[in-house]
């Protein structure tokens, strides 16, 4: 799964701790979110949405051929 | 229910397990020089009260961890699980068809192989999700 967090997250200038700090995961967490390595659970995935104000459709998207 | 830190976690589990050893080392060799029943099955089952408390500590600070963290706990203790059954498995059936003598005591290394396997199972799965580990901080 694709998705813009690291962008939305860079563009308020905050850090992965801080992002973390915000959804209550851990720092770690966050990285693997944006490295693509950990697609969130649907409760976590809105959390994001909501935090950075995004329909959840325009943060996450599918990769091609999996 | 506030998090613990990993530092904190890592104190305490350290703590616990500084006692365990003293007890293994100060108090476990009177097992054999106590006549009295009920004293032996006191000083023989001491050492398995800080265990416990390390379990706990370890059960809390799962239920305490997000949905990334309880999932590779989860993967960590399933693969720890599987490979300790297995392994007892054909201990016993080896043992039972007299191939391998083997005594009671080697149950003993039951609960230290789980945590062998667990941490090592953990550390991989947190560097392959991570990208990075440094042990302390798994």
């Amino acid at each position: 799964m694709k998705n813009r967090v690291r962008e939305l997250r860079e563009a308020r200038g905050w850090s992965q701790g801080e992002l973390a700090e915000h959804l209550d995961v851990s720092r770690q967490t966050v990285n693997a979110i944006e490295n693509g390595k950990y697609d969130p659970s649907l409760p976590l995935a809105f959390k994001l949405a909501r935090l950075f104000k995004q329909r959840i459709e325009s943060m996450f998207e599918p990769d091609e051929g999996r | 229910m506030a998090r613990v830190s990993k530092g904190k976690y890592n104190l305490q589990v350290a703590a616990i397990m500084a006692i365990y050893v003293a007890l293994m080392l100060f108090e476990w060799p009177l097992v054999g020089k106590t006549h009295d029943l009920a004293w032996r099955v006191v000083l023989a089952l001491l050492p398995t009260l800080p265990v416990v408390a390390v379990i706990a500590l370890a059960a809390r600070r799962v239920m305490q961890g997000d949905e990334l963290e309880q999932r590779i706990q989860l993967i960590a203790l399933s693969v720890a699980v599987g490979v300790v059954s297995v392994a007892s498995l054909i201990g016993a059936f080896l043992a039972i068809a007299h191939v391998w003598k083997v005594g009671g005591d080697v149950l003993i290394w039951v609960f230290p192989a789980l945590c062998l396997i667990y941490g090592v199972m953990h550390v991989t799965l947190v560097r392959r999700v991570t990208g990075a580990c440094d042990f302390w901080a798994c």
